[in-house]
C-alpha cells in the first residue's frame, strides 16, 4: 500500500515540477508581451529595440521552463 | 500504452514511451568518443565553411548571390550588436558572435531536413532508437562547449578591455558617485553585492546550454510524438496523418530554431557589454 502510494507520488512529483515552471513562465512571458505592446503603442519607431529588447526578455523567461523539463524527464 | 493499473507503475517504465529521442547521443561505430551528434557537428562545420568560403571569392562592389545574402546577414546583425556594445568593442567582439549566430542557427535547423533522427537501428518494435544522425544542438555536450569556449573569450575581451583590476572594481567597488564617509562604510555591502556577482557569471554557461539543449531537444521530441499520434491500423492512413499532423510544428520549429540563435547571440553581447560597459564612463 506504502509502496503504491510512492510510486504514485513519484509519478505526480515530475509533473508539479514541470507544472509549476511552466505556470511561472507562462505568466512571465504575458508581463512581457504586455508591457512590448504598451510601450510599441506609446512610440511606434522605437518599434524595432522594443522587439529585440522583448525577444530577450521572453527566452530567459522561459528558460526556467526548459530547466523544469529537463528536470522533469531526466531526474533519474 | 500503459498498464491497467496505474499504481504500480513508476516513471521510469513510462519513459520510453514518452521519449522518442533518448537524451544523450549514441556512440557510431563502436568508438567511445564519436556519437551521432558529433558526426552532424562535423557536417554543418563543412557546411559553415564551404558557403562562408564560396561568399568571400572574387568579392565584387554590387553583391549578387552568395555574397549578397551574406552581407545581408552581417548588416542586420552588426547594427544590433553596434547599438548594444558601442563601435569600438563591436569591431573586436563581432566575429565571435557572428560565427556562434550562424553555427547555432544552421547546426539547429540541420535537425529538420527528412532523414534526421529517422534512420538507424531500430529496437525490437520497430521504432528507431539509434538513429544515425542527430540534430548537433540537441546534445548537452554541443551547447555546453558553445557556452563554455564563450564564457573563456568573454573573460579574455573583458581583461583586454578592462585589465583585471578594471574588472574587479566594476563587481567590488562602491560606484563613483557616493562621496565622504558613506563610501567607506558602504564598502561591505557592495563586497557582498560583488560575491552574488560572480555567482550570478559563473551560472551563466548552464543557463546558455541548457536553454539551447532545452528548446532544441523539447521540439525533436514534439516532432517524434506528433507524428506517431495517430494510430488507427490502415497503413494509408497511418502514414498520411504522420506526415500532416507534425506540419504546424514543424513551422514552429523552423521559428524556435532561428530564434533560438538569435536569442543566443544577442545574450553574448550583452554579457559583453556588462562587463566592458565602464571603459566608456571614463572616457566621459
Amino acid at each position: 500500500m506504502i509502496l503504491e502510494t510512492l510510486s504514485l507520488l513519484a509519478e505526480i512529483n515530475g509533473s508539479i515540477t514541470l507544472g509549476l515552471a511552466g505556470l511561472g513562465a507562462g505568466i512571465g512571458i504575458g508581463l512581457v508581451g504586455y508591457g512590448a505592446s504598451q510601450a510599441t503603442g506609446r512610440n511606434p519607431g522605437a518599434a524595432g529595440k522594443i522587439l529585440t529588447i522583448s525577444i530577450v526578455a521572453m527566452a530567459l523567461a522561459e528558460a526556467i521552463a526548459i530547466y523544469g523539463l529537463i528536470l522533469a524527464f531526466g531526474g533519474k | 500504452m500503459p498498464s491497467p493499473s496505474l499504481m504500480t507503475q513508476t516513471l521510469e517504465s513510462f519513459v520510453p514511451d514518452i521519449l522518442a529521442v533518448s537524451m544523450s547521443a549514441q556512440n557510431l561505430f563502436g568508438l567511445p568518443w564519436f556519437t551521432n551528434s558529433t558526426l552532424v557537428a562535423l557536417i554543418v562545420l563543412a557546411v559553415v565553411l564551404i558557403s562562408f568560403k564560396k561568399a568571400t571569392k572574387n568579392m565584387q562592389l554590387v553583391p549578387s548571390g552568395f555574397q549578397n545574402l551574406f552581407e545581408a546577414l552581417i548588416e542586420l546583425l552588426y547594427d544590433n550588436v553596434e547599438q548594444i556594445v558601442g563601435p569600438k568593442v563591436a569591431k573586436q567582439c563581432f566575429h565571435l558572435v557572428l560565427t556562434i549566430f550562424v553555427y547555432v542557427l544552421v547546426a539547429n535547423w540541420f535537425g529538420l531536413l527528412p532523414g534526421v533522427g529517422t534512420i538507424g537501428g531500430l529496437n525490437s518494435e520497430g521504432y528507431v532508437v539509434e538513429p544515425l544522425i542527430r540534430p548537433a544542438t540537441a546534445d548537452l555536450n554541443m551547447t555546453l562547449g558553445i557556452a563554455l569556449s564563450f564564457m573563456i573569450l568573454w573573460i579574455l575581451l573583458t581583461i583586454k578591455e578592462a585589465g583585471i583590476v578594471g574588472f574587479l572594481k566594476h563587481t567590488f567597488c562602491p560606484p563613483g558617485g557616493i562621496v565622504g564617509f558613506m563610501k567607506y562604510a558602504l564598502v561591505p555591502l557592495f563586497l557582498f553585492v560583488g560575491v552574488i556577482e560572480i555567482v550570478s557569471i559563473a551560472l551563466r554557461p548552464v543557463s546558455l546550454s541548457l536553454r539551447l539543449y532545452g528548446n532544441v531537444f523539447a521540439g525533436e521530441t514534439l516532432l517524434h510524438e506528433m507524428g506517431g499520434l495517430v494510430q488507427t491500423g490502415g497503413v494509408v492512413i497511418d502514414f498520411i496523418c504522420r506526415v500532416l499532423v507534425p506540419l504546424p510544428f514543424y513551422f514552429m520549429e523552423i521559428l524556435v530554431g532561428a530564434l533560438q540563435a538569435m536569442v543566443f547571440a544577442l545574450l553574448c553581447t550583452i554579457y559583453i557589454h556588462l562587463s566592458t560597459a565602464h571603459d566608456e564612463e571614463e572616457g566621459h
